[in-house]
């Protein structure tokens, strides 16, 4: 560890940005004292309760709630009758708060209780009585788009919830040219974010007619604009206050039904209701990840050169659409930018089935189509000849490059975060050889990944806005509406408000979302909270700053550009002893007859612009890149992989706080893993056969590798505040495939559909020798 | 619904003694949590899994939501609230916020009491058993990597305050953020 001691690099500036400053809720955080939404206490608060469909597809042909009613303490029950009927979904509105004539999987939202104690809650659920109609289901999106499939949703034809097209180049003229043609089918499966605290909330109302809504929400002001449209009730009637989060992972962008009902619960009773999802109510109704078939043709050239690549990926929607249009879409053409390929065609499908609607979960689709187009790299290393680490940095896009859909590259450390990654496994020129002992072979592997910081989407607007207020005691206050929901965004805003101020870092407080006092933005999502909504506080701080030189300057009367800046202190910078505090500036500012508040006012949209009708167009401010690399060891008798090293570069453009960055790379290395290994949401007849912690394994401390190695690069980006990047969900993205790669180059055996579980290697090992490759990979 | 004999409970939380009427079918974490107000020991499976509800009874570290608030009768249960002394941060709490031992702070209560009762059994833990030692607490934000470093420092401070040298900075160094100084934030 290094302390948070730092040389101070520009007068006017604190020194804490790149620093490992501990965070500002730490102290919260480790005495319990941090308060989550279902630790919000309301005096006489009712308990709320949601009865779930137990079929895949239904006709609801009765709900009488006339004898839960009754059980004393029941406050309301509520069905779709009691509701405004008004669809949400941010791209395709076909998702009830409460099931409307039809349940459309194991899990949707039939009715739900208010009452006094839980114990009539749950009382009240079990005397509900609810007729279905079985209809036939269907639960493999490629069956569901075949002809004959039962259909989801009336205007939907084909259950094709949204499709779209792309093509760059002359695709057919590319494969011509091709000397090595890979094609190979992917599938990718069903994941829950597993944040370790199960959506909750609070949500009061009475009679000044809004509704106070405490819940574990990333998005701040786009939950309070997605709830009001549904409740139909006027924004500024939904006063949003974030608690703290634990974890949201692209799980809490509240796509689900829980937030609507909490709210609808709260109406109908003109009362403060609490709802807290049960583990079990995550697993079969929250917005897990998108499970994807990819089928993915590339052509290279005889040196290694991509000249074409041609994909079809299904997305599986699940029964309702939350984000998957643009989450399919990122599967779709993401990952072309990580290399310098110019010819390209790629479909996409996003389809009903009777299951559990899926989501964003980070990483928002990318991961999906990296796993095949790295494994493909790997694939075709192998007929190429070629070291996979070569082939790679033969393709890797650089900084400088426009990409194949128009992606401005200002800053781009992927071939050092390669190079980098590669070396501390072992990589020395080349590919280390294979390792056997006993039952065991051992291989390493890598794979990069890019992914944005921001996208431009909503309404032509990607940007952030904060207030830094510097209080007359000279501690300073930065409001900001992004959140928090525990990546540490907090920290990293006191750390950007000190550097740019002039303050010591323990001067600055931020204070929480709130969306009737915090400045608007957009949440956390995108991997932008950093680069977005840190670019706007810095702007509000240059804008505190410039008002405090201002008015140090008519005191001292010079001009305001002779002063500086620095740890509180404002100065000449000719006459350093002509000095005052920053809280002598702000009092002297506000006692004064016509007096007034520091109070710096900061916005900031990146440059970045909406792609076209072909999609293509510069999206993101910034573009982070990212390498993994895994050494495994397999049991050639069981199957089994065991991952002995893992190392993953990032770069970040540049590390506000190293441990913070650290921390956001272990994470996501871990998360990776058990995407790529062990976890995943099992389903029979569209039933989640293991709802649980038991049965639906997420790693835990005695399951990592020994070794976990991140890495940062940090190549200083020209819009990043202080050069920063977005850096959550890249780091996800490559591991998988890293772990394939290396088990193909242990074993031979290449795995296409994830998890890569003992079965399926045990499996792949015994099929005769002619189907798979005969020797490992060099 | 049938009224419920309550039963007379008494124990001591974090040194405290209450006596308290609960119904023998409720849960030591529900009554921490809504009769105490004590919300730092967190629900997060249920099924005594995943280790937020971890809180020590009688020095043994306990899944709260499976266990009988009946059962703790005559006992002394220790949660996360009672760890830091006269607004002094325990070196465990100490070590987790000087290393960014957790990021969303869910886990962070249960953690730490287990990590509690994991030193408090074996003082010099090497990394292998404190990897094993806290596998029955989940984290989904730090990949455990902060977390073994934690421990592994707040090892060294609980040694060096056993040699007496309490006090001694972690780094980073003081201020209202930093590990060191007390509770309400003064050290300015």
């Amino acid at each position: 560890m290094s302390t948070g001691a730092r040389t101070v690099t520009a007068p006017g500036r604190s020194g804490v940005v790149g620093a490992r400053v501990p965070r500002v809720d730490g102290k919260e955080k480790v005495t319990g004292e941090a308060a989550y939404a279902a630790d919000i206490a309301l005096p006489r608060v009712l308990v709320g309760k949601v009865l779930r469909s137990p079929y895949p597809h239904a006709r609801l042909l009765r709900v009488d709630t006339s004898k839960a009613r009754r059980v004393p303490g029941v406050k309301a029950v509520i069905t779709a009758e009691d509701t405004p009927k008004i669809p949400h979904g941010l791209f395709v509105k076909d998702t009830y708060p409460l099931a409307l004539e039809r349940v459309r999987y194991v899990g949707d939202e039939v009715a739900a209780v208010a009452a006094a104690i839980e114990e009539a809650a749950s009382e009240a659920l079990e005397l509900i009585e609810v007729e279905y109609e079985e209809l036939p289901a269907v639960f493999d999106p490629l069956e569901a788009m075949a002809p004959g499939a039962p259909q989801l949703h009336a205007d939907r034809p084909g259950n094709i919830a949204y499709q779209l097209s792309v093509e760059r180049g002359d695709v057919e003229a590319g494969f011509r040219q091709a000397a090595h043609v890979i094609e190979e089918r992917f599938t990718t499966h069903a994941t829950y974010h597993a944040y370790l605290e199960p959506i909750a909330s609070v949500v009061s109302y009475g009679h000044t007619g809004k509704l106070t809504v405490w819940a574990s929400a990333q998005e701040p002001f786009m939950t309070q604009a997605e709830l009001a449209e549904a409740l139909h009730l006027p924004p500024s009637d939904i006063h949003f206050i974030q608690p703290h989060v634990g974890g949201a992972f692209g799980g809490k962008t509240m796509d689900d039904n829980h937030l609507y009902i909490s709210c609808l619960l709260a109406l109908k009773t003109r009362a403060a209701v609490k709802l807290v999802n049960t583990r079990e109510d995550e697993f079969v109704a929250s917005r897990p990840r998108v499970p994807t078939v990819i089928d993915l043709k590339v052509g290279f050239a005889g040196d290694g050169a991509i000249v074409a690549k041609e994909a079809r990926v299904v997305s599986d929607n699940g029964a309702y659409t939350s984000r998957t249009p643009v989450i399919m879409r990122t599967t779709c053409i993401r990952a072309d930018s990580l290399y310098r390929l110019q010819n390209l065609r790629t479909h996409g499908y996003l389809v009903y089935t009777n299951k559990i609607p899926t989501g964003s979960m980070r990483g928002f689709g990318n991961p999906q189509m990296h796993f095949a187009l790295e494994s493909v790299m790997d694939m075709a290393a192998r007929e190429l000849g070629m070291d996979p680490l070569a082939l790679r940095l033969r393709n890797a896009t650089q900084a400088g490059d426009v990409t194949v859909h128009g992606w401005r590259v200002a800053s781009c450390g992927l071939s050092e975060c390669l190079e980098r990654t590669a070396a501390e496994v072992g990589w020395r020129g080349a590919r280390p050889a294979p390792g056997a002992s006993g039952t065991k072979r051992r291989g390493v592997g890598l794979a990069c990944a890019t992914h944005v910081s921001g996208r431009r989407h909503f309404g032509n607007y990607d940007g952030s806005s904060a207030l830094v207020k510097v209080n007359e005691d000279g501690r300073v206050v930065v409001l900001s509406g992004e959140g928090d929901v525990g990546q540490g965004s907090r920290t990293i805003f006191a750390q950007i408000a000190a550097e740019e101020l002039g303050v010591p870092y323990e001067d600055v407080d931020v204070t929480m979302a709130d969306t009737e006092s915090t400045p608007f933005g957009m949440g956390s999502h995108a991997s932008k909270v950093t680069f977005v909504g840190g670019n706007a506080v810095r702007v509000a701080a240059a804008d505190a700053r410039r008002q405090l030189l201002e008015i140090t300057a008519r005191l001292f009367e010079a001009r305001a550009e002779d002063l500086a800046i620095q740890d509180g202190r404002i100065f000449h910078r000719e006459l350093p002893q002509r000095a005052l505090t920053v809280a002598e500036a702000a009092k002297a500012h506000i006692y004064r007859q016509g007096g007034e508040p520091v109070i710096g006012k900061g916005a900031w949209d990146p440059p970045s612009e909406l792609h076209d009708k072909t999609f293509y167009g510069n999206i993101s401010g910034a573009y982070p890149f990212g390498a993994c690399a895994a050494e495994v060891e397999v049991d050639v008798e069981s199957g089994e992989v065991k991952v002995l090293r893992i190392v993953s570069a990032a770069d970040v453009g540049r590390a506000i706080n190293p441990m913070l960055a650290e921390g956001q790379i272990e994470g996501g290395v871990i998360q990776g893993l058990g995407y790529a290994l062990c976890e995943e949401i099992r389903n029979e007849e569209g039933r989640v056969l293991n709802p649980n912690f038991s049965d639906y394994r997420i790693m835990a401390c005695e399951d990592i590798p020994v070794e976990v190695k991140a890495i940062l690069v940090e190549p200083v980006d020209p819009y990043g505040p202080f050069g920063a990047k977005g850096l959550g969900e890249l780091v996800v993205a490559p591991v998988a495939p890293a772990v394939a790669n290396a088990v193909a180059h242990a074993v031979g055996a290449r795995i296409t559909s994830l998890p890569i579980t003992a079965e399926k290697l045990f499996t792949a090992l015994r099929r005769p020798q002619a189907s798979r490759p005969a020797t490992p990979n060099r | 619904m049938s009224p419920r004999q309550k039963r007379q409970l008494s124990l001591e939380v974090n040194g405290e003694p209450y006596e308290l009427l609960v119904e023998p079918h409720w849960l030591l974490v529900d009554v921490l949590r809504d009769q105490l107000h004590l919300t730092g020991t967190k629900i997060g499976c249920g099924i005594g899994v995943c280790g937020a509800c971890t809180v020590l009874v009688d020095g043994q570290a306990v899944s709260s939501c499976l266990a009988l608030a009946v059962d703790a009768h005559g006992k002394a249960v220790t949660t996360i609230e009672g760890l830091a002394r006269e607004g002094r941060l325990h070196p465990i709490q100490q070590a987790f916020i000087a290393c960014g031992g957790f990021q969303c702070g869910f886990c962070t209560p249960g953690m730490i009491m287990g990590a509690k009762e994991l030193l408090d059994r074996n003082p010099a833990p090497t990394e292998e058993e404190i990897r094993a030692g806290l596998s029955g607490n989940l984290c989904r934000c730090t990949g455990y990597v902060k977390i073994i470093e934690s421990v592994q420092v707040a090892v060294r401070l609980l040694q060096e305050e056993m040699a007496g040298e309490a006090g001694a900075p972690v780094s980073p160094g003081p201020g209202r953020h930093a590990a060191v100084g007390s509770g309400q934030g003064g050290a300015r």
